[in-house]
């Protein structure tokens, strides 16, 4: 009983703040993006434009949410739900801390401590493109359907490398749980680079981003949705509320995967060396949870800029990047990485 | 006839004729301020220099006759460099007033300033000041630093108004214009000299500031003032009578018209007692219906009444065609036997300028016509006699305020049903049973027939409801023309009147008539067919001048 | 075709080095261009914040220039006239002042008003100036209709432009 209320407490709040972050990354992305090109932003609801994201919420949220006549109703109203659920529900298992002591209780800040976190991720991921194909359907729309064909083609292409990438932490880590591969990334190599897999496994990690920028469709392989091709890709055919969790949804992936990324290979809540200094363990917890979501920030933002930076791919050239680069590099990783640790172990 | 040269070609003119007149009559532009058609040659603006060979000096146009073999020179050089000169003097002590000048826009001194003059001004020094808004009679005033000094005011005065009035004052640049001591400017056409004046010495209290004059379109029309029938042109902006300027008829009123005329005969078309819609009484009111309604309650109501008990009266004020359905609907449609028209005769309010003592433009047609018929029975007073003595039930009355005279007022009420097609109101709309609201002499086609017979023609300048400029041919200024009916400049006020031989057609057709006419020209077609007055006459021969019957009629005037 | 420089010379992937082709430099390139532009200043104006700075030469609505107290303009009416969309419509009268003449009407139309300045160009007074106002919204077609009392604006106010007039005269 105790352990479903903690885990309840938990819940509420990493959906809360994973809301809130989403949101966030909306203004984040638009600030950012204006600066890239030489332009302000919004900056005139609150001070520096803080509650844009509200007033966009509330605006998404009263608009009229038109359906075309031909679409099919259930499905075309459910699309965007398993979209979102399945964003938000990824984020069970990523560990955004080390425990933490309260009230006399040790708590592990990690909602789902499942002992296959890194399956439950893969499983997730690919689940997501039900909500795109399904939308893009449902819709009964040629570009919305185009654009989901695209999506599913793109995600059964880069789910392979995004699966293979990660075998090799797997077995760099010797176990399926992330707080496992967290713990493995606290050590120091040769005593002072950080353990981080992102060192160890530096072409897993090139190889697992570039599919996780796939997964999430961003540019430059925002291709379900692309404007000039497609008008809105899958997402033509919605508009308020539904548009909005599709948009939700769309940030939650990338918050998501960047979560998964800095957990998977960017050392998760550890912060290098701070362990020398022997803080108490309240404040260490506490340092870990701001670590982590520095690391996710930073990836976000990193995330932002390459949008602003790369041009998007043509989909013959998404695809023989799938194929041809990214699947065997992927190989080449597993077997470097197995030779490797056949030699040393 | 002799023989001259002007500018290299021959012409065969007039011995008696100067150079000027014969230039004028050729078309050959000379320039000139002081010289007037119809004045004595004065000689003092030098504008009309021109070049005569074997002559020394250059000479004035206006005052040398022309003689056999004259080679003359109007635009050589030598020309050319005097006329700048004498602009350039002219100009020396002429202010830059165009901007607050009437004159502008409809001024010799701008035109030639822009034709002849060099374009710039060597004179630094402080111009001349001299009065500037002096009333030199109670319809003129007289900006003294305008003026030009080329006397054609005075001339006016004495040759044409037989009044001496104004004359010359001081001397050199100071020269100014006054009136005799003791004296104004008050003769009955003392605003012609508005029109003569080149420039803008001379501006008209009443008009003074209206309006600019490209801003206005300007319509052939004729004053309806006196039995003269003055050619003139109605001056209209945003579909409103602004002014009356006379237009020259040789045979009518050559270049002139009473103050009278100019002032008072086309204010009535603007004024707010006109009559907007046609209206009925009702329990002793007056409501508004349309012209169906109303053309259908007279035409019903009129056929409650017997020939004997109907009477109309008709008026010299309104047009041929107006008098000449109405008389044919009374004749025809009611049987009716009295007929009649009142005359408006102002004893001793004449002279032999212009002024007529008849104030009504076509008493003349009305007795070619023959609306009065043998007279004497049908008089108005008669008809009145028997309004009295009830007799007569009925009254038809046409643009006639028949109760402006007490006498007839009280007789009137006795009236069972009475018509008044009129424009404005007055005592008799007061009290009509049924009111047309009828078109002003602004606002339709027609004739009128003055007291020499000569049929002129009127021609709408303003628009009633349901009109629209451009169709209706009216002449348009620029506003009028790109305005759209959304600009406040289309939406001036607009009459829902009508002329009254369309009414009385109308109304006629309903009492079950066939008065098929489409326009006041098929009424007058049908004129020149039955009554030998008129015959040989149309539209078209009289033309914007005017016409007289080819066959000569006895008037009887 | 000729080999002037202005045909466009096409890339192939043959021509690109291995680097290149690699792609993770180019990317790296890219990302330092943008990052860069995070940091410099920003093109931006904060419009209804800060006032937009007029040059002198800008031609907002007309407007009537008014010297101690009274209109400058005589209702000469060649605005009016001169006017290509027949938006000002003037009334003249008389006054006892010594301009002699006045417009007791002045309206200007600013739905038809199109900022040409020709009324500004052909007014012999210097009465009618192009203001450096520009905000002109409306939700009646009737309130569009600028009479004096809008028209209206002190020779302080329009100091610049007057100076600008007189200078390009």
């Amino acid at each position: 009983m105790e352990t479903l209320i903690i885990a309840f407490i938990k819940i509420v709040i990493v959906t809360l703040v994973l809301l809130t972050a989403v949101a966030y990354s909306v203004y984040a992305e638009r600030r950012v993006s204006a600066f890239i090109q030489d332009r302000l932003g919004p900056n005139r609801v609150g001070p520096f434009g803080l509650l844009q994201p509200i007033a966009d919420v509330v605006k998404l949220v009263f608009k009229e949410a038109i359906v075309p006549r031909d679409a099919n109703k259930p499905l075309h109203d459910l699309a965007p739900v398993i979209s979102l659920t399945v964003a938000l529900a990824t984020f069970a298992v990523i560990p955004f801390g080390n425990t933490i002591q309260l009230f006399g209780r040790e708590i592990k800040l990690i909602i789902a401590d499942v002992n296959i976190g890194v399956l439950y991720i893969l499983a997730f991921s690919s689940i997501s493109v039900y909500g795109i194909a399904l939308a893009g359907w449902s819709s009964n729309n040629k570009y919305s359907l185009m654009g989901s064909l695209r999506s599913s083609a793109q995600m059964v292409s880069y789910e392979l490398s995004l699966g293979l990438s990660v075998v090799g932490v797997i077995l760099v880590t010797g176990s399926l749980r992330l707080d496992q591969v967290v713990l493995n990334q606290t050590n120091y190599l040769l005593g002072v680079i950080p353990a981080w897999n992102c060192f160890v496994q530096p072409i897993g990690f090139i190889t697992f981003v570039v599919a996780a920028f796939a997964e999430t469709n961003r540019q430059p392989f925002d291709l379900p949705e692309a404007e000039p091709e497609l008008v809105g890709g899958f997402h033509t055919e919605y508009s308020g509320l539904k548009f909005g969790l599709f948009f939700l949804a769309e940030y939650a992936h990338m918050i998501v995967a960047s979560a998964v990324i800095t957990t998977l290979y960017l050392g998760g809540w550890h912060l290098p060396y701070i362990d020398f200094l022997d803080l108490a363990p309240m404040l260490m917890s506490i340092i870990g949870i701001l670590t982590f979501a520095t690391k996710v920030i930073l990836v976000l933002l990193f995330m932002i800029v390459i949008r602003w930076t790369i041009p998007r791919f043509r989909y013959d050239q998404l695809m023989s990047l799938g194929w041809k680069v990214m699947f065997p590099m992927a190989l080449l990783n597993i077997f470097i990485t197995g030779l490797l640790l056949l030699i040393f172990s | 006839m002799v023989t001259i040269t002007i500018n290299g070609k021959q012409y065969q003119v007039d011995e008696n004729q100067t150079i000027l007149q014969a230039a004028v009559e050729l078309g050959i532009e000379i320039p000139y301020f002081c010289w007037h058609p119809k004045l004595t040659v004065s000689g003092n603006c030098r504008m009309c220099l021109v070049e005569v060979e074997k002559m020394p000096k250059l000479v004035i146009g206006c005052m040398t006759k022309v003689a056999d073999g004259m080679v003359v020179h109007t635009a050589n050089d030598r020309v050319i460099e005097a006329r700048q000169a004498i602009m350039e003097f002219l100009l020396i002590n002429h202010p830059l007033d165009c901007p607050i000048c009437d004159e502008a826009g409809e001024c010799k001194l701008q035109d030639y300033a822009y034709n002849y003059s060099r374009g710039v001004s060597r004179f630094d020094e402080t111009k001349v000041h001299k009065p500037k808004r002096v009333p030199l009679g109670p319809k003129v005033l007289f900006d003294a630093e305008r003026c030009i000094l080329c006397s054609r005011c005075i001339r006016f005065c004495e040759e044409v108004a037989g009044k001496p009035q104004l004359h010359f004052v001081q001397r050199g640049d100071h020269t100014t214009i006054e009136t005799f001591p003791g004296e104004e400017l008050d003769n009955p056409y003392s605003m012609n000299v508005i029109d003569i004046c080149p420039v803008g010495a001379l501006t008209s209290r009443d008009f003074r500031f209206r309006s600019r004059v490209w801003e206005m379109a300007s319509t052939e029309s004729i004053c309806v003032g006196c039995a003269r029938g003055c050619n003139t042109y109605l001056w209209t902006r945003n579909n409103e009578a602004m002014r009356l300027t006379p237009r020259i008829n040789e045979s009518v009123n050559s270049h002139w018209m009473c103050d009278y005329g100019r002032l008072e005969t086309f204010k009535f078309v603007n004024e707010d007692i006109r009559l907007q819609e046609p209206m009925i009484k009702q329990d002793g009111k007056h409501i508004v219906v349309s012209w169906d309604q109303a053309i259908e309650t007279a035409a019903r109501r009129l056929k409650d009444f017997k020939p004997k008990e109907i009477a109309v009266i008709a008026s010299p004020y309104t047009t041929n065609e107006d008098n000449y359905i109405l008389q044919k609907f009374a004749r025809e449609m009611t049987k009716a036997v009295s007929i009649d028209y009142p005359d408006h005769i102002k004893d001793g309010d004449e002279d032999d300028i212009l002024i007529r003592a008849d104030k009504t433009p076509n008493s003349t047609g009305l007795k070619l016509l023959g609306i009065r018929g043998d007279g004497k029975k049908t008089g108005i007073p008669e008809m009145m006699q028997a309004v009295k003595e009830k007799k007569i039930k009925c009254l038809i009355v046409m643009a006639e305020d028949v109760a402006s005279d007490p006498a007839y007022e009280k007789v009137l009420s006795n009236a069972e049903l009475l018509i008044v097609h009129t424009w404005s109101h007055n005592k008799t709309t007061a009290l009509a049973d049924i009111i047309f609201s009828a078109s002003t002499y602004a606002e339709m086609h027609g004739t009128m027939t003055n007291f020499e017979g000569m049929v002129q023609q009127i021609k709408p300048a303003i628009i009633t409801k349901g009109q629209n400029r451009a169709l209706e041919g009216l002449n348009m200024s620029r506003w009028d023309k790109f305005g759209t009916q959304y600009d406040k400049w289309g939406r001036g006020p607009r009459r829902n009147a009508r002329p009254g031989w369309e009414v009385f057609s109308q109304l006629a057709n309903a009492m079950g008539g066939k008065f098929r006419y489409q326009s006041a020209e098929d009424v007058f077609r049908e004129i020149t067919e039955k009554i030998p007055a008129f015959k040989g006459l149309s539209y078209q021969s009289i033309g914007r001048l005017g016409a007289k019957a080819p066959v000569k009629e006895k008037i009887g005037v | 075709m000729k080999d002037n420089g202005s045909v466009k010379r096409v890339i192939r992937k043959e021509d690109l080095t291995f680097l290149q082709k690699a792609y993770i430099t180019e990317i790296a390139k890219g990302l330092r261009l943008t990052i860069g532009k995070i940091f410099q200043p920003k093109f931006t104006h904060n419009y209804p914040d800060e006032p937009w700075p007029f040059q002198p030469s800008f031609r907002g609505r007309p407007v009537l220039v008014e010297e101690d107290g009274i209109e400058r303009c005589v209702a000469c009416g060649l605005c009016s006239r001169v006017c290509p969309s027949l938006a000002i419509e003037v009334q003249a009268s008389e006054t006892e002042l010594e301009k002699e003449r006045y417009p007791i009407r002045f309206e200007i139309n600013m739905i038809r008003c199109i900022f040409c300045g020709f009324c500004e160009e052909v007014c012999p007074e210097e009465a009618i100036v192009m203001s450096d106002e520009y905000l002109l919204a409306f939700y009646q077609s009737r309130d569009a209709i600028y009479g004096k009392d809008k028209l209206l604006m002190s020779t302080e106010r329009l100091a610049k432009r007057l100076e600008f007039l007189r200078e390009n005269r």
